[in-house]
């Protein structure tokens, strides 16, 4: 087989990747540093979990901004099953529950009532997050057991592998054989290419989209259980504003916003840069407020490089017509 | 019969108005401060700054776009203001009131050229504003905060001033530019447009309609209802930090929904959506005068938004049905 490299943007998005490492590591000293590492993994950690489920939505030409939300509200019943008396496995198996149920709701609402999946997830935004608020309030809690909180925030052994690595690799490599290897993968490509003419094909779009909608809300379940042993906080406004870096992360690993298209390492890839870029200027002791400004300015690359290069292209190719 | 049919509302903003007029009287019913004149009045102060937004926004939806950087825009203004006084003493109402729409136009150039000019997606190029602009005011305020005593007394006033016992001057301006902007997408060529871009933009394209001009100058108008929108905030509040507004661009999305203008585009007005954003601060107060705990605020919201698109839809729907059968009819 030979391997071809197409100069697309999800493969210059590894390029880039590579780019800011090595510029990083040698304009600091330890950023290549195995505790630096670490810490960039485990920090992207539930954007990552939340962006496996997410680009086979926006692939599918849906999106869903309620994430974070259905991950605050995941946890917020995990924290309140648990200082009610539930034993933790409970505990944590509700948080997963309570995060399908929401992304059952979304897709319900979305497909079978027939709403804009935009109007519907800012609405659920609001609504999943504002029922964490009413049930718990002002309160937090933080008292988990040892175990559960060494796995959000321990490394194995001595190594710089933090414990929740492994997890978040097999799911990685689960998701990306489903997107690529599977007649469910290239479904969702071709109903985000064309819902038509996959419905003439014989696909069920209406039950893809609410399969794809619920497995969002799974994996925003398991970022929820994640994210509140990595703090050890249960709280309502756990991970705020997640929902725009999950959908930056997708966009920057060159998944279109028009549906069709996208690759599961493109947006590992993408996950990586932003936290990468994140370290360094942590590093470089740059004020923490331009982080808000680059990935600003990353998403603006991400969509308007594509239209850029196109543009370029087909500009080179008119020229090429009149010779 | 007939004469309940006469009654029954024409147009989407007349039953909004309604339910509008219930949901106050209800809300009057179980607490009757909240139809005292006080009541109404903190009503209208409390409105103004999402009313005036949304009122930008509304022609944006209407074009099948959107504007999430409205609230970081709100606070750059705001906060910029503030500084510029601060630095200035003898800035009075006046100059803020011709500086913060500047800056907010600032902003909506930006968006507009991504968007109209470079043709990308509306929601990731305002999502990136979002995240720019918000950023930018975190870099150039370097958490510094302002109170009442660095502002003009003047500016300050005016947000104190009110009209007939219960009309603050903000929500004033606030109807003004609601019946301009209303009459101007009614009644104006370029408004019309619009309403084509948002049905079919491909279309409106190829019958000549200036899409670039019509989607630049709409950003360019919200950037400058925002940056209006800026110095209310300031004359509501007399603070400002480099968070104001944080995360305040849902709100007014969900304002300018409920108030009939759909997302899907191509139809909805902005005295709509100025009702939408009067609908959500009375359930919302009503809602507090009943003894529900303001910790439910944004699940209330949500549900409001969800049920506003679910009633959209069905009317939509209705209304498609209907024509199709008085075309059925006309054929035979």
């Amino acid at each position: 087989m030979k391997f071809k490299l197409r100069l697309t943007w999800d493969t210059s998005i590894l390029a880039l990747l590579a780019t800011v490492w090595i510029a990083a590591s040698l304009t600091t000293d330890n950023f290549l540093s195995s505790i630096n590492v670490s810490q960039i993994f485990s920090n992207t950690s539930e954007i990552t979990i939340m962006a496996f489920g997410v680009i086979f939505l926006i692939i599918t030409g849906e999106i869903d901004l309620s994430v974070a939300s259905t991950l605050a509200l995941g946890s917020s019943m995990l924290g309140w099953s648990y200082a009610h008396g539930a034993p933790i496995w409970l505990a944590i198996l509700i948080c997963i529950a309570v995060g399908t149920l929401c992304g059952f709701i979304n897709g319900f609402l979305v497909t079978k009532v027939g709403l804009g999946s935009l109007a519907v997830t800012i609405g659920t935004l609001a609504l999943y997050r504002g029922i964490a608020n009413g049930v718990l309030g002002k309160n937090t809690i933080n008292e988990f057991p040892d175990f559960w909180t060494g796995f959000g925030f321990d490394t194995i052994g001595t190594s710089f592998i933090p414990q929740s690595l492994p997890v978040i690799i097999l799911f990685g490599i689960g998701f990306g054989l489903l997107l690529h290897n599977t007649p469910f993968g290239r479904r969702t490509l071709a109903i985000g290419q064309s819902p038509e003419a996959a419905r003439f094909a014989g696909i069920n779009v209406i039950k893809h989209k609410i399969i794809v909608f619920t497995f969002t809300g799974f994996m925003s379940g398991i970022a929820g259980v994640l994210y509140t042993f990595r703090f050890s906080t249960a709280q309502a406004d756990n991970g705020i504003g997640l929902e725009l870096l999950v959908i930056s992360a997708c966009l920057l690993g060159g998944v279109s916003i028009f549906g069709g298209i996208g690759t599961m390492w493109g947006v590992i890839a993408g996950v990586l840069l932003a936290g990468s870029v994140e370290s360094w200027l942590t590093l470089r002791e740059i004020n923490a407020q331009w982080r808000t400004i680059v990935t600003g300015i990353l998403l603006l690359i991400s969509v308007a490089a594509p239209v850029l290069i196109n543009k370029a292209k087909a500009a080179k190719a008119k020229a090429a017509n009149k010779s | 019969m007939n004469f309940l049919s006469r009654l029954k509302p024409r147009s989407r903003e007349g039953s909004l108005g309604i339910i509008l007029v219930i949901t106050v009287g209800v809300t009057g019913l179980i607490n009757p401060r909240f139809l005292t004149g006080d009541g109404t009045r903190d009503l209208f102060t409390s409105t103004a700054v999402v009313a005036l937004l949304a009122i930008g926004m509304a022609p944006i939806i209407i074009m099948r776009h959107i504007d999430l950087s409205v609230a970081s825009t709100v606070g750059l203004t705001a906060w910029f203001i503030a500084d510029l006084c601060a630095k200035h003493p003898d800035f009075t109402w006046v100059q803020c009131f011709i500086i913060g729409p500047m800056i907010g136009m600032v902003v909506g150039i930006l968006n507009g050229l991504l968007v109209a000019g470079l043709r990308l997606p509306s929601l990731v190029v305002t999502l990136g504003t979002l995240y720019i602009v918000r950023g930018a005011v975190y870099v150039i305020s370097n958490s510094v905060d302002y109170n009442a005593q660095e502002m003009p007394p003047s500016l300050l006033d005016l947000g104190q001033k009110v009209f007939f016992g219960i009309m603050p001057f903000t929500f004033l301006l606030v109807i003004f530019a609601m019946l301009v902007t209303a009459w101007f997408m009614k009644y104006r060529k370029a408004g019309r447009d619009c309403y084509a871009i948002g049905s079919n933009p491909h279309a409106a394209d190829l019958v000549g309609i200036k899409v670039f001009r019509r989607t630049f100058l709409a950003y360019v108008f919200s950037g400058a209802m925002a940056g209006l929108a800026g110095v209310f905030y300031l004359m509501r509040f007399a603070q400002v930090d480099s968070t104001a507004f944080y995360g305040q661009e849902l709100a007014v999305v969900a304002a300018a929904v409920i108030g009939g203008v759909t997302i899907a585009g191509g139809s909805g007005t902005t005295i709509g959506a100025t009702i939408g954003a009067l609908l959500v601060q009375t359930i919302q107060g009503g809602l507090a005068a009943i003894g529900v705990d303001a910790f439910w605020k944004s699940a209330i919201n949500g549900f409001l938004l969800i049920v506003a698109i679910y009633a959209d839809r069905t009317l939509a729907r209705k209304s498609e049905s209907a024509l199709l059968a008085q075309r059925i009819k006309e054929r035979a």
